[in-house]
C-alpha cells in the first residue's frame, strides 16, 4: 500500500516537470511551434483523406458482388454489373474453340448455402427445372478441370442477350478436396 | 513407436509450457525469483521436447510409416527423399507442429540472451510466449494431431485415433502404402522447401517483440529497455517474412503458370500485413530511441504486428477465405479466432491502462515538418493507410458486406492496383527525403542541396529507360521516385565514406568497411533501401510493361510479340519416375530473326491434377515466359501463351540486397558479444 502511494507521487512529480518544460518552451516559441504543428497535422490529414478517398473509390470500382444464378437472371438490376456467380457445369454443353480460344458452356444454379458441395452440384445438373445460364469465357485455354459436375466460379457480366461473359474462371472439383481417408479396400484386404 | 515418442514429447512440451506460464505469472505477481527460475527452465525445456516430437514425425515421413495418417496423406512410396523432408510442413497438422517448434526456438534463444540484462521483463516475456505456445500445442493435440494413426475396428471400419481403440488392430501396411496420397504436386518445387519455413520464421518471430512489449506494459518499466532487447529480433523476423514473401512470389511465378508473382490473394495479403507493420515499427522505433517520442504508437505497432500474424494464421488455416493457399476447411478456425481476439484485447487493454497513468507520454514534441521524426511519422501514416487499405480489401469488405449487404462482395486485383500505387509512391518519396533530414527540423534549402547529387544520378537512368521504350508519364514518375530514393541511400553511403577518407586519410575500401562496422544500423538500413529500390524497379517494369499474347499453333507455325517470335516445333509425352505424365512442347524463340533459345514448356499431369510449367528465357532485360496452355490429342496443334516480363529479375536481385542489408543491420555490434552473453546465460541456466 505504502509502495503504491510512493510510486504514484513519483509519477505526479515527473508529470509536473514534464509539463513545466513544455510550457516554458512554448512561451518562447509558441507561435512558430503552433504553426509547425499545424503544417504537420495538415500533411498527415491530407494523406489520410487521400487514402480514405482511394479506398472508397477503389471499393466502388473494384467490387464484385457474389450472387446466385437465380438472382442474376431474375433481377434486371444486376445485368451489366460485374458480379461473381457460381454454378454446376453441364458436361455435354462444353465447347472450346482453339482458334479464338473461347470456351462456352451452360451451368446450372446451385443454392447459396449447402452442406455438401458434391451433392449440391449433382442435384443441380440432374434437375432440369433448375435455372440455367449460358456462359462464354473468351481468351482461355481449355482448363483440365472443366468437366461435368465441376463447380465454376465466374466473374463477369450478364449481357442483354442473356449470355454471361466471364473475365475470370475458377473451377473446383469436389473430389479433389475430399477429406483424406484411405481406400475402404484397406479394410477389405486385411479381412482376407 | 515413432508416433508414441512424438506424441509423448508433444504432451510433455504442453505440460512444460503450462508450468512455465503459471510459474511466470506467479513470479510476476508475488515477486518470487525461485518461481521465475523454474518458469525459465520449463520454458527452455519446450524447445528440445518439440525438437524431439518434430524429429519423430520427420523420421516417420522419411521411413514411410503410413499408418500415421499425416504421413499417409502427404507422402507415398514414390515420393523422393527431398520431398519427404519438406512434407513436414506440407499440410495442416505437420505445419502446425513445425510452427510450434519455431516458436519455441525463438523463446529459447530470446530467454537465454536476455535473461541477465532484462530480468525485470522476464515474467511477462515467459508468460506471453508460453501462453502462445501452449495454445498452439493445444491445437495440435486436440484438433490437428499429427500423430493420429489408422486402425481397423472389429467391424472392419477404418478409424483414425492417436491411441489404439478397444478391439481394433493395425491395418495391413502394404495396403496402406499402396493407397497413400502423396504430396500435393503444387508443393513439389524448390521454392516450397524454403518458402514456408522462412514465412513461419517471420511470423513466429514477431512473438518476441510482442512479448517484451507486453512485459514492459505489465511491469511498468516503459523505458526503451524492451525496444533495445527486441530490435534485433524484430529485424530478424522482418527479414525472414520478407524473404518468405519473395520466395512465395518466385514459387507462384514458376509453378502456378499465370506469368505473375503477386496476385493480391487474401492469404498473400495476410502475410504482407505484418511485414508492413514491422517495417513501420523498425522506423518509428528509432524515434523512440533517439528522441523519446512515439512511445504509444510504437506499442500499438508491435501489438498490431503480432495481432496481424495471428489474424493471418486464422484466415489462412480456418478456410475463412478462399484462396490457392488455404488449407482445407478445419475446426481450428474458432479457437484461433478466439485466441487472436483475446491476445489483441489484453494487449490493447494493458496499453490503455498504462497510457491513462501517463507512462507512455512522449518526452519531446515535434519541431517541424521537415524534421526527420516528422517525415518518419508521415511514413508511418502511409504504412498505416496501406495496412488499412489491404486489410479492407482482403477481409474488411468481404466480411462487412456479408453482414450489411444483400450480396457479399469481394474486391478484385483492380482494387489493389488502383489504391496501392499512390501510397507506395508517397512511401518512396519519403524514403528519399528522410535520410536527408536532420533530427528536429531542417530547411528546404539544406534538403535541396542534399538532393542535388542523387537527382544527377537519377536522370541518366531515366533517360536510359525512356530510350528503352518505357516512356509513359506514369512510368517515368514511378521510376523517378523509386530511383531517387535508392540514389539518396547510395550517396549517403558514399558521403559517409568520403568523410572518413578526408578526415583520416583512409583508403576507400577501408573507409567503407569502417563505416559499415561503426554504424551497422544506419548503413545496413541504406543497403535495405537500395534493395527496396531495385525491387521497386522490377515491380514497375513487370507491371506496367508486361506484354502478353495467346494463340493456337500447328507444328511449324509461329506467333510474334514485340521483337520476339515463337515457333512450335514438336510435341512429346513421357512418364516420369514419380508417376506423372509429362506433356512437353518443343519451341524455338527468336529475337529479330535470330534464334536465342529452345524452350520446353510442359504440362505435368499428376493423378490428382495437372500443373503448367513455363519455359523461361531469362535475362537482365526481361523474362520471356512461355506456357503450354492446351493441345489436341496428337499434339498437332497446341496453344501457347507468351508473356514478356520486363525487368522482372530485379525483384529477385533486390531481395538479395534486402537480405544483405538486414544482416548488416542486425549483426551484433561487437563481434563475440552475443556469444559471450549466451555463454554466461548458459552457465547460469546450468547452475
Amino acid at each position: 500500500m505504502t509502495r503504491h502511494t510512493a510510486s504514484a507521487t513519483g509519477l505526479r512529480m515527473t508529470e509536473a516537470t514534464w509539463e513545466k518544460t513544455a510550457i516554458s518552451a512554448q512561451r518562447f516559441r509558441g507561435r512558430r511551434r503552433a504553426a509547425r504543428r499545424l503544417h504537420f497535422l495538415l500533411a498527415g490529414l491530407l494523406i489520410l483523406v487521400a487514402s480514405v478517398w482511394l479506398i472508397i473509390s477503389g471499393t466502388a470500382s473494384g467490387a464484385r458482388y457474389f450472387i446466385t444464378v437465380d438472382e442474376l437472371v431474375n433481377n434486371p438490376d444486376w445485368s451489366g454489373k460485374t458480379v461473381r456467380v457460381s454454378g454446376a457445369v453441364l458436361g455435354s454443353s462444353i465447347a472450346w474453340d482453339p482458334d479464338s480460344l473461347t470456351i462456352a458452356f451452360t451451368m446450372a444454379a446451385i443454392p447459396a448455402q449447402f452442406d455438401d458441395l458434391a451433392l449440391a452440384l449433382h442435384d443441380a445438373v440432374s434437375d432440369p427445372s433448375v435455372t440455367r445460364l449460358d456462359v462464354v469465357v473468351p481468351g482461355q485455354p481449355k482448363p483440365d478441370l472443366l468437366q461435368h459436375e465441376a463447380q465454376a466460379i465466374l466473374t463477369g457480366r450478364l449481357g442483354a442477350d442473356g449470355v454471361f461473359t466471364a473475365s475470370e474462371l475458377l473451377l473446383k472439383c469436389p473430389s479433389r478436396f475430399e477429406e483424406a481417408v484411405p481406400d475402404p479396400a484397406i479394410a477389405g484386404h486385411a479381412d482376407l | 513407436m515413432l508416433a508414441e515418442i512424438g506424441l509423448g514429447a508433444l504432451l510433455l512440451a504442453l505440460a512444460a509450457a503450462f508450468h512455465a506460464l503459471l510459474a511466470a505469472l506467479g513470479a510476476g505477481l508475488r515477486n518470487r525469483d525461485d518461481w521465475l527460475r523454474s518458469a525459465r527452465n520449463a520454458a527452455l525445456l519446450t524447445f528440445p521436447l518439440l525438437l524431439c516430437s518434430a524429429s519423430a514425425l520427420l523420421l516417420a515421413l522419411l521411413n514411410g510409416h503410413y499408418q500415421i495418417s499425416y504421413v499417409w496423406s502427404v507422402t507415398d512410396p514414390t515420393t523422393p527423399f527431398f520431398y519427404r523432408f519438406t512434407a513436414l510442413w506440407g499440410s495442416q497438422q505437420g505445419s502446425l507442429l513445425f510452427w510450434s517448434l519455431l516458436l519455441s526456438l525463438y523463446c529459447f534463444s530470446a530467454i537465454l540472451l536476455s535473461w541477465r540484462e532484462h530480468r525485470r521483463l522476464m515474467p511477462g516475456v515467459i508468460a506471453v510466449t508460453m501462453a502462445t505456445l501452449a495454445f498452439f500445442l493445444g491445437l495440435s493435440l486436440l484438433l490437428e494431431n499429427p500423430f493420429e494413426r489408422f486402425w481397423l475396428a472389429a467391424d472392419g471400419a477404418v478409424l483414425r485415433d492417436a491411441f489404439i481403440p478397444a478391439g481394433a488392430r493395425a491395418p495391413d501396411m502394404e495396403r496402406l502404402a499402396a493407397t497413400a496420397n502423396g504430396l500435393n504436386p503444387l508443393l513439389r518445387h524448390f521454392g516450397m522447401i524454403i518458402h514456408p519455413p522462412m514465412l513461419y520464421l517471420g511470423f513466429t518471430g514477431f512473438v518476441i517483440p510482442f512479448a517484451f512489449a507486453l512485459a514492459a506494459l505489465a511491469s511498468g518499466d516503459l523505458s526503451a529497455a524492451w525496444i533495445r532487447a527486441t530490435r534485433r529480433w524484430t529485424l530478424l523476423a522482418w527479414m525472414f517474412l520478407g524473404l518468405g514473401l519473395l520466395l512465395g512470389g518466385r514459387w507462384a511465378y514458376d509453378v502456378l503458370g499465370w506469368g505473375g508473382y503477386w496476385g493480391w490473394d487474401p492469404v498473400e495479403n495476410a502475410a504482407l500485413l505484418p511485414w508492413l507493420t514491422g517495417t513501420a515499427f523498425l522506423h518509428s522505433v528509432l524515434i523512440q530511441e533517439k528522441r523519446g517520442m512515439l512511445r504509444l504508437w510504437n506499442m500499438l505497432l508491435v501489438i498490431f504486428a503480432f495481432s496481424a500474424v495471428l489474424f493471418g494464421t486464422f484466415a489462412t488455416r480456418s478456410g475463412l477465405i478462399e484462396s490457392v493457399h488455404s488449407f482445407a476447411r478445419s475446426e481450428i478456425g474458432f479457437p484461433l479466432f478466439a485466441f487472436w481476439s483475446v491476445m489483441t484485447l489484453v494487449a490493447l487493454g494493458l496499453t490503455l491502462w498504462r497510457q491513462r497513468q501517463g507512462l507512455l507520454r512522449d518526452e519531446r514534441a515535434f519541431a517541424g515538418l521537415l524534421g526527420r521524426e516528422s517525415l518518419f511519422v508521415l511514413n508511418n501514416i502511409v504504412f498505416a493507410a496501406l495496412f488499412i487499405a489491404i486489410f479492407w480489401g482482403s477481409f474488411g469488405a468481404p466480411l462487412a458486406s456479408e453482414v450489411l449487404l444483400d450480396a457479399p462482395i469481394t474486391l478484385g486485383v483492380d482494387y489493389y492496383q488502383q489504391v496501392t500505387p499512390p501510397l507506395f509512391a508517397i512511401l518512396f518519396l519519403l524514403m528519399g527525403l528522410a535520410p536527408l533530414a536532420a533530427w528536429g527540423n531542417s530547411s528546404l534549402r539544406s534538403m535541396g542541396a542534399g538532393l542535388r547529387a542523387p537527382l544527377l544520378l537519377t536522370l541518366p537512368l531515366l533517360a536510359m529507360l525512356a530510350l528503352a521504350g518505357m516512356r509513359t508519364a506514369e512510368a517515368l514518375l514511378a521510376y523517378g521516385l523509386v530511383t531517387l530514393a535508392g540514389m539518396v541511400a547510395l550517396v549517403e553511403i558514399i558521403r559517409g565514406a568520403r568523410a572518413r577518407v578526408h578526415a583520416w586519410g583512409e583508403a576507400w575500401p577501408q573507409a567503407l568497411r569502417a563505416l559499415f562496422i561503426r554504424n551497422r544500423g544506419r548503413y545496413g538500413g541504406y543497403v535495405v533501401h537500395l534493395g527496396v529500390t531495385v525491387i521497386g524497379i522490377g515491380v514497375i517494369g513487370s507491371t506496367l510493361f508486361q506484354a502478353e499474347t495467346q494463340r493456337t499453333l500447328a507444328r511449324g507455325e509461329s506467333l510474334t510479340l514485340q521483337h520476339y517470335e515463337l515457333r512450335y516445333d514438336g510435341f512429346s509425352e513421357a512418364l516420369a519416375g514419380d508417376g506423372r505424365l509429362l506433356r512437353v512442347a518443343a519451341v524455338t524463340l527468336s529475337r529479330d530473326g535470330r534464334e536465342i533459345a529452345r524452350l520446353r514448356p510442359r504440362i505435368d499431369v499428376f493423378p490428382q491434377q495437372p500443373m503448367t510449367i513455363a519455359g523461361i528465357h531469362s535475362s537482365a532485360e526481361n523474362d520471356v515466359y512461355v506456357l503450354l496452355t492446351g493441345h489436341d490429342e496428337t499434339g498437332a496443334r497446341a496453344t501457347f501463351r507468351l508473356t514478356i516480363n520486363p525487368l522482372i529479375n530485379f525483384v529477385w536481385w533486390g531481395g538479395l540486397l534486402l537480405l544483405t542489408g538486414t544482416l548488416i543491420a542486425a549483426w551484433p555490434q561487437q563481434a563475440g558479444v552475443a556469444t559471450r552473453r549466451q555463454d554466461s546465460a548458459l552457465q547460469e541456466a546450468q547452475t
